[in-house]
Parts: structure tokens; sequence; C-alpha cells
């Protein structure tokens, strides 16, 4: 976050000559590179390859001896079942609009705050941020019930508005956190000089603070977004009708109270993992560009 | 470009006149509505994990039967998982938005009574006792609380002893145990195959009791004061010593003090591992689901000084007193005691509480026979809003027992101590 | 957690004085614009501000209060108020002390690695390349499936047959016979802490990446120029400029470590109470005033469904 330096200095030239002995080095290097990032990604990834190979399991193979990656006999039952079952599709529904108003509007307003905090002195900011910095701290589940009494009062019971008002809230204090640092990293320079151009505060954190924290609103967004999707237990507590449940609970209801069907919740699970990870995909190319490219540069 | 500020006092505005638009509108759902029609809320773990016959017996059958009989009423039923119900149960009691009616767990209900979130259906139902009369005695007694009754029995079910020709033939036997000295011979004769005679989830009431009793022991004295003296009573010793020697000698697998890496019984019956286990009448659906080649064995919980006793379990139907349509729900409940519910319940797999629909529950599926008869004898856990840390000690205390670092004796003796305290506060 | 964190924004050289509204670019400002401009750094935080007061401080608010008071759940039910009572018995429960010396084992073996792996694969992921969107979606994928399904999963394969047995035993013949790993104290924390590694890995890659892109190029070139090594490169240039992301992701991830919580109940939670194949004991199977987490008195008073978090 000592961004500011590097990116007030003028970018270097093209890369330097390097002789022969340099280059061979390098691709030792790079190959070693390589076998060590995919040793690594075969840790990461052998779990999640056993659960998508039990999810095409039918129960009686799910615990076999020796274990089973390629399933045999392969079924898609599961999936059937997860999708057939329940109302699936509109719980996805749910989920997914719950999650993208609760990130944008979380996006929005830790960013505004984050700004506030990064660009201005004020009376009280550092106490402000200490409190704020509070909601880190304490478990969600320390507050269910004061929450559920508050959102009652509020009338947001059963609604998804109730999950997204406390979704946002909850998250605030982390992105504030994550952002401040950012917005503190964008050299004071470029403020002053748009200032003279004559642009008004709001301008200044929409036209150039937020283009270039776009690393650290594209964190922001992948985590709040998937702090939403994912999340349980708020969702169980304030949601009854059924036209309003989401996807975490509805596949914890594939967990029944006598046995466990590990293919059916595998496969409910997988099917509720492929948004997150379109998500990422989508916002994680905005780390490639980012702070060293931006208005800086150009 | 407007003025940022004005742009963020808008914002700021929207956001509080959402806030207040959002306090206007609380205080909805009194269940009635413009038609003088009242919709009662059902909340209930009837989902099964994805096996939905039990809630479709529900949903499209049951409550539209009730809907036709009572015109003005509607049924809303809302599964939730059941390993979160009473979380939402207790945290939407401190909300004071507890729904109408409740399925509980048999333990639950002195819990919530003890909470006073109950109505005692014992002074507020007219013929409540006749109802209450038609019931297992067994799975009544789960409703008592304090001198009243909070609820009815909906559905019950006990523990026997499930094995399969497999496990027989491997222990050369050509029928199930019958009694303790069976099991233990049994044991003996399993010694090498790798198949263990027994296992069993973990050390709570609901595991142990059935030994206990079955061996001529007690869990407390009748009227719920004392469990020193009867919990680690000679008997109630002997039976559990049994499983520790069993325990000791590897014929029942760590499964028992809460290995969560062990295979579960449900699997491990099936699966070859274990030869006995005891369970309820869910498992038939399940394993018909996931073990289609498995043919289940039932029989009556190995006897021994006490005869065969085995346990209750169950749910109970409970109205809470936040519902604001309590005639029309006690009508529901009236109708939960019906033939047309017991018996449709029954055809999923949800057994009766009425003894009278017992041969029409045979019917439907002879296996049923098995449970019905173990009912007859079996007793309940200790109807006390705590009973769910009887569990946390007796699991607690009697683990290092298992485990060889004390005796089974000790043990008992720690528990019961502990349990006469929660007895005594219970008061 | 130290709140000097706060004032670790070391990043800006005084960049709160040269903010514009400290000094007024434009001469002769009106009363109403000066207004305004103080009013500017607060009509920025005042939607956020808002909302967080009310519903989380709020409740904060009423939680703490909660724990002074013997709690009757139901509404408008009168509590009794007992000060520290439920402080003072919490500091009585060996469980208290066990589960919190858990949680300091806990981020002990889980944090540190957390950093270094997180921070060693951002470092090699950091270069652009075809295929490095690719590694960083496998890498990632862990941290975006659910904390309840991951911990199914491993206690899956930790089961007594289950793939790390297997692999193990029959497979790498590193050991004879299966261990009950989920059933020992040890080796059930080895079993959650290799999950909270795995799955946390990919999230403080995330920073690190994030962070990485701030690192000056120039100073890493100028250094290579100097004939600095690789080592050196990274102490003197990659270091300090991460060393903010760093900070942030130790605090985070020791916060995390702290409330951990479903991993712990699903691979290790007691023998179920009731119904004995539920495989998910949560929070309402262990119902027990007398049993604590590492904020046992505030959780024991909000709510009657407390549960101990010691494997």
């Amino acid at each position: 976050m000592t961004a500011a330096s590097s990116l007030a200095r003028p970018a270097p030239g093209g890369p330097h000559s390097r002789g022969g002995g340099v280059r061979a080095r390098r691709s030792a290097a790079s190959t070693l590179r390589y076998a060590a990032l995919i040793a690594g990604a075969v840790v990461m990834v052998t779990p999640f390859v056993y659960m998508v190979s039990t999810s095409f399991k039918s129960q009686a193979y799910v615990l076999t001896v020796p274990p089973q990656f390629i399933p045999n006999p392969a079924t898609t039952d599961n999936y059937t079942q997860a999708l057939t079952t329940q109302d699936f599709g509109l719980y996805f529904l749910n989920s997914a609009v719950v999650a993208v108003i609760s990130t944008a509007l979380s996006v929005l307003l830790s960013s505004m705050m984050a700004y506030g905090f990064a660009r201005y002195r004020f009376p009280g900011r550092e106490l402000i941020f200490r409190i704020l910095l509070i909601g880190l701290v304490v478990p969600a589940m320390m507050l269910i019930i004061p929450q559920f009494v508050l959102a009652k009062n509020l009338g947001l019971l059963d609604s998804l508005a109730g999950l997204v008002v406390f979704y946002v809230a909850g998250s605030l204090a982390l992105n504030t956190f994550l952002l401040r640092g950012f917005f503190e990293a964008i050299p004071e320079e470029l403020d002053q000089a748009m200032q003279v151009d004559g642009a008004g505060a709001f301008t200044r954190y929409w036209r150039l603070a937020l283009p270039l924290a776009k690393p650290a609103l594209a964190t922001a967004t992948i985590f709040t977004f998937l702090a939403t999707w994912d999340e349980f237990v708020w969702s169980l507590t304030i949601i009854n009708s059924p036209a309003h449940r989401t996807l975490p609970v509805a596949i914890k209801l594939f967990q029944g109270q006598n046995a466990t069907q590990w293919g059916l919740v595998f496969a409910a699970s997988l099917l509720a993992v492929i948004p997150v990870v379109v998500v990422f995909l989508v916002f994680q190319r905005y780390f490639v560009q980012g702070l060293t490219t931006g208005a800086v540069k150009g | 470009m407007k003025r940022p500020t004005s742009i963020l006092a808008a914002a700021s505005a929207t956001v509080a006149v959402a806030l207040l638009a959002a306090g206007c509108s609380s205080g909805a759902g009194g269940g009635g509505s413009d038609d003088g029609s009242v919709t009662l809320t059902f909340w209930g773990s009837y989902g099964n994990g994805g096996n939905s016959t039990q809630q479709d017996a529900l949903n499209k059958t049951l409550i539209p039967a009730f809907e036709k009989e009572n015109p003005g009423i509607k049924i809303e039923y809302v599964d939730i998982p059941y390993d979160d119900l009473l979380q939402k149960l207790t945290t939407s009691a401190a909300g004071g938005e507890l729904p109408d009616l409740v399925r509980a767990d048999l333990g639950w209900v002195p819990q919530l009574a003890d909470l006073g979130v109950l109505v005692p259906l014992s002074d507020k139902l007219d013929g409540f006792q006749k109802l209450a009369d038609a019931t297992y005695p067994g799975s009544l007694s789960t409703n008592l609380y304090d001198g009243k009754y909070y609820g009815l029995p909906l559905d019950t079910n006990t523990r026997v002893l499930i094995t399969d020709q497999k496990a027989l033939d491997a222990a050369g036997m050509s029928a199930p145990p019958a009694t303790f000295a069976d099991v233990e011979k049994m044991a003996d004769a399993l010694q090498g195959t790798g198949m263990s005679v027994f296992a069993d989830g973990g050390l709570g009431g609901w595991n142990l009791f059935p030994w206990m009793w079955s061996g001529g022991g007690e869990v407390t004295n009748d009227d719920l004061t004392k469990a020193s003296g009867f919990l680690d009573g000679s008997k109630s010793v002997a039976a559990v010593q049994m499983l520790v020697d069993l325990y000791k000698k590897g014929q029942i697998p760590n499964l028992i003090t809460g290995n969560q890496g062990a295979t579960g019984t449900s699997d491990g019956l099936p699966g070859g591992q274990y030869a006995t286990i005891l369970d309820g009448p869910w498992m038939k659906g399940i394993w018909s689901g996931q073990y289609p080649d498995f043919q289940p064995i039932y029989a009556p919980v190995p006897a021994g000084d006490g005869g065969s006793v085995s346990v209750v379990g169950g749910e109970d139907i409970v109205l809470t007193n936040s519902s604001k349509n309590q005639d029309a729900a006690m009508k529901f409940i009236e109708f939960t005691q019906t033939e047309q519910f017991q018996v449709e319940m029954a055809k999923t797999g949800q057994m009766t509480v009425i003894p009278a629909f017992a041969d029409q529950q045979a019917a439907i599926d002879p296996y049923y026979e098995t449970f019905s008869t173990q009912l007859k004898t079996a007793k309940s856990r200790l109807a006390i809003p705590q009973s769910s840390q009887v569990d946390t000690i007796l699991n607690t205390e009697l683990t290092p027992a298992f485990e060889g670092s004390t005796t089974v004796q000790d043990a008992l003796t720690k528990a019961a101590e502990q349990i006469d305290a929660l007895l005594a506060d219970g008061k | 957690m130290t709140l000097t964190l706060a004032d670790q924004d070391v990043t800006v050289p005084e960049a709160d004085s040269a903010s514009g509204t400290a000094r007024p670019v434009r001469p002769a400002p009106s009363r109403s614009a000066a207004l305004r401009r103080v009013a500017v750094p607060y009509l920025f935080i005042a939607p956020g501000v808002l909302l967080f007061a009310v519903a989380i401080l709020y409740p904060i608010v009423q939680a703490v209060t909660m724990s002074f008071f013997d709690w009757k759940i139901v509404a408008g039910a009168v509590s009794e108020w007992v000060g520290l009572d439920n402080y003072a018995r919490a500091m009585a429960d060996p469980h208290f002390w066990q589960s919190l010396a858990n949680s300091g084992i806990y981020m002990l073996f889980t944090v540190p690695p957390q950093i270094v792996l997180g921070l060693a694969i951002a470092l090699l992921l950091k270069r652009k390349s075809p295929v490095q969107p690719l590694f960083r979606v496998l890498y990632y994928l862990p941290v975006v499936t659910s904390w309840v399904v991951v911990s199914l999963l491993f206690k899956y394969l930790f089961a007594d047959r289950g793939l790390v047995n297997f692999t193990l035993g029959d497979f790498l013949h590193l050991m004879h016979g299966d261990v009950s790993w989920l059933s020992g104290r040890w080796t059930a924390l080895i079993a959650i802490c290799a999950l909270g590694v795995w799955k946390g890995i990919g999230w403080s890659m995330m920073i690190f990446l994030a962070a990485l892109q701030g690192v000056p190029q120039s100073l890493e070139e100028a250094a290579t120029m100097d004939g600095a090594g690789r080592w050196q490169r990274f102490r003197a240039v990659t270091l300090p400029a991460i060393w903010p992301a760093a900070l942030f992701v130790t605090v985070m991830l020791v916060i995390g470590g702290f409330n951990v919580f479903t991993s712990v109940l699903v691979m290790t939670g007691e023998a179920p109470a009731d119904r004995p194949m539920s495989s998910s004991p949560t929070c309402t199977r262990r119902r027990s005033p007398s049993s604590t987490s590492a904020t046992a008195p505030l959780w024991r008073s909000s709510s009657p469904c407390s549960c101990s978090c010691s494997p």
C-alpha cells in the first residue's frame, strides 16, 4: 500500500537486455515455479475432485474401500434429485438477488465510507473508525437474538429485504477496512489536480478513487458476494415462507434427521458453487489491471 | 454533473426512508385476512433429507382434507432442517414470532414449556383426556411438564434390534440374538471376522437406556427426583459393563464414544461392518433407496433381567401461546389424532401413536409389528427441560469408562450426582 | 485486537491535511460553501455509519446488556440482573479454558501457514501468464465452498475408512492400520487445522495478490540492477510494500481463528443427543448452559443454545 510512491514515479522503460545464462536460469526457475504451483494445486483440488466424484455415486458406493475416484456405477440421480425435490430454481434466484443487491450496496456504502476516512480529517474520524472495527470481532451468533428482535420491529422478518439490510450492515466493517488503505495509497497529487480542474468531492471519489482502487473493489466484491451467497444462520432464522428461502437453507434440508445422503448434499453444494466461481472469474481479472494501469500511466 | 453533496444527501435520505418505511410496515402476519379465514403456520421437519414422501402426504393429502372439512382455516406447513429447528424456535420465541403449531421432538416439549411459550392442552383443549387416553402412555408422558400436558403425541417410534442374514451366517446363528447372553455368544463367534457384534452412535439416553432397562436397571426413581441409587444401581452398571467388555474386546467400534470418523450405523450394517444395531422404523425407507439389495431383519431389543425394554422416540404436536387463532389450531391438533391422519402418515414411515390403529399399520407393512410390540413396553427418557444435558453428562462421564481410565460404577455414580442436581433444578 | 491498526495507514504521508477541504483552493468561499465543505466527509460516511449503528452496534449493546442478566428468552418476560455472574461462571468452567486453549492452538497452527503459503502462492502467481487465471481459480475453490460443505467433506476424508487413511496406509504404507483421526483431541486438531489451512490459503493469496499490484516495479528493477538477489529484493522491496496487507491478513485470520466453529462442530461434534445418525450435530444438539465458547458469557446469556467448541 506504499504504492503511493511508486505511482508517482514514472514507469521504467522497456526490459533491460540480459545475457543468455540468465535466460537459461530463468527458464529453469520458471519450470520450478510451475512444478510448485501444480503440486499445490493438486493438494487443493483433490478433496474437491473427490467431492465431484462422490456427487455421481449412489449411497452404497460412497464409503467403499478402496475409495473410488471414478464412480462406478456413475449416476446423475443426485443431481436430478437436488434439482427436483425442492424448488431449487427459486431458491437459487432468491440467493442470487440477495447476494447481488447486498454486494452492490455494501461495496458502494463501504467505499464511500472508506473514501471519507481516507481523504478527510474531521472530528471523530478515528473514533468512528475504531467503533466500526468492533464489527469485525463480534461473532455473528452473539447478535442473533437482538438482531431478530430488531428485524421484527422494522418489519423485515420473512423478507429478502431483511437479509439484504443485515448482510450489508454486517459486511461494512471488513470492506471499509479493506478499502481505506487502498484509497490512502492513491497519490494526493491526483486529487489536487482534479480539484484544480473544478471537480467536486463526489466526482473525485467516483471518477478517480474508485477506478484506481479496482483490485481492492474486486476483492471486496468477491468476499461480499461469497459471504452473502453462503450465509445460513440469519437466513434460517428470519425466513419462514418457502417462497423466500435461500440456497444454503435448502441444501441443509438435504441433510436428514436420520441419515445424510453424501452424494445428494455434494451435488447440491456443487450446483451452488457455480455462481461464486463465475463471480470470482469475472472480478479477478481486475487484479491484473488495477493500480499499475489506470489513470496514473494514461 | 450534479453536486456531489446533493447526491449523497439523496442517498442517505433514501436509506433513512427505506428504514422508516420498513418500520411502518411491521406488525404484519396476524394470520387473519379480509375474508375472515385464518391461516395457521405449522413448523416441522417432515422433509427428512430429500425424501419428500412425508411432506407430500401432509401437503397433498392431509392438509387439503382438513381444509375441506374446516372451511376458513388454512394450514401453511414450513419445513425446517431438523438440526436447526430448536435454535430457530428459541430465537423466534425471543422475538414473540413463533408459529401456531410445532411438530416438536418429544425431548423439546418440557424445554419449550419451561420457557413458557406453550399452551397447556390439558387445560385448554376440550376432550383432551379422551384423546390422551387413546395414545401410547409412553408417548403421552413426554408431554407432561409440571403437572400439565403441553402437547399430544403426533408420531412415535422406538428402537429395535436390526441385523441381516449375512451377519447371522457369519456368527453361525439361526436367529437374531434375543438375550444379553446371545449377544455375548455372538460376539465370541464373530471374533476375528472383522465384523463387530454391535454398533451405536453415542452414549446418551437414547443409546444406553434400552440396555439399562432391559437389564433390569432404572435411570431415576418414579418421581423424577433422584438418579443416584438408580442410574448407578447394580443392574444398570452391569448392563453398561457388558457393553464396555464388548468394546474392550473390539466388538463394539469407537463410534459409540463419539468418533465422528467411524462408519455410521446406517452404512455399517448394510456394509457388513456391524452385525447388529438398534434403530428406528425410518431406516427401512433410507435403505430401500440407498442399499436396494439389503434385507434387514428386525427383532426385539435383546432381553436381560428386565425383559426387552426399549426407548420411546417420536414427535409431539404443540400449540404456542403466541398463536392468535388457538381454537382453529386446536381443531388441527384434533385432526392429527384421527384415523385418517395417523394411518396416512404411517404409510410414509411415521408410526401411529394410537394403539387402536396398530393393526391397520401392520397391514401396510408387516415389519411395523416388531416396532408396535416393542412400543408396548418402551419407556420415555427423562421429561425435564434439561434432558439434552443428561445426554451430555452420560457421554462425558462414560467415555473414560469405555476407554478404560475409570470404572463403569464410578462413572455412573458421578453422572447420577450431576443428574440429581438437574432434577432438583427442574422443580 | 489492538486498535492501533487503524493508525497504521502509514502509507500516506499526512494525506489528510492535504485533502482539498482543509485548504480552500478557490478564493472567497461563501458561508454556505464552507459549511458544505465541513459536511462533505460526514456525508460520505453517513449512510454506512447509520446502517452500521442500527443493525450492528445497537444489537451489540443489547447483547452486552443481556450478558449481565439471567436472561429470559421469551419476549416480555422479566429478566434478573446478575451482574458479572455469567462471566464468573464461565471463568470457573474448565470447558471455557479448554476451548480457549484449543482456539490458541488452532491459531498457532493455522495462521502462520496460511500467511506463508498464501504469500508464496501469490508471489508465484504474480507474473502474468496464460495459465495464471486457472491456478487462481484452483487455489480459490476451497474458499468459495461453504464451511458446512467443506467440513462435511473433510470429515468424510478423515473418516476411519476415508481417503486419508487409505492414502497413508494402503497406498503409501506410512502407517499400519486405520487411525481414528476425529476421536482423539490431537489427531482431531490435526484434521481441523488441515481444513483451516486448506480453506484459508486462497483467501490470503487473494489479498496478497491485490497488494502485490501495488509493489513499485521500478524499485524492483532498480534493486535488480544493483545486483540484489531474489531474497534481498523480497526483503527490501516487496515485504515493506505489502506489510500493511500482511497485517490485515494476520488480524483477519486471528479473528477468524477465534470464531472457528462450524468445522469443529461438524467434525468432532459429540454424539448427538437424540437420533444417532444425523451427521451434522449443530448447536441445538448440545444445549447446555454450562458449556461455553470463547465468547462464553455473552453467548451463554443471549441464547440458550451455546456450544462448547472443544474438540
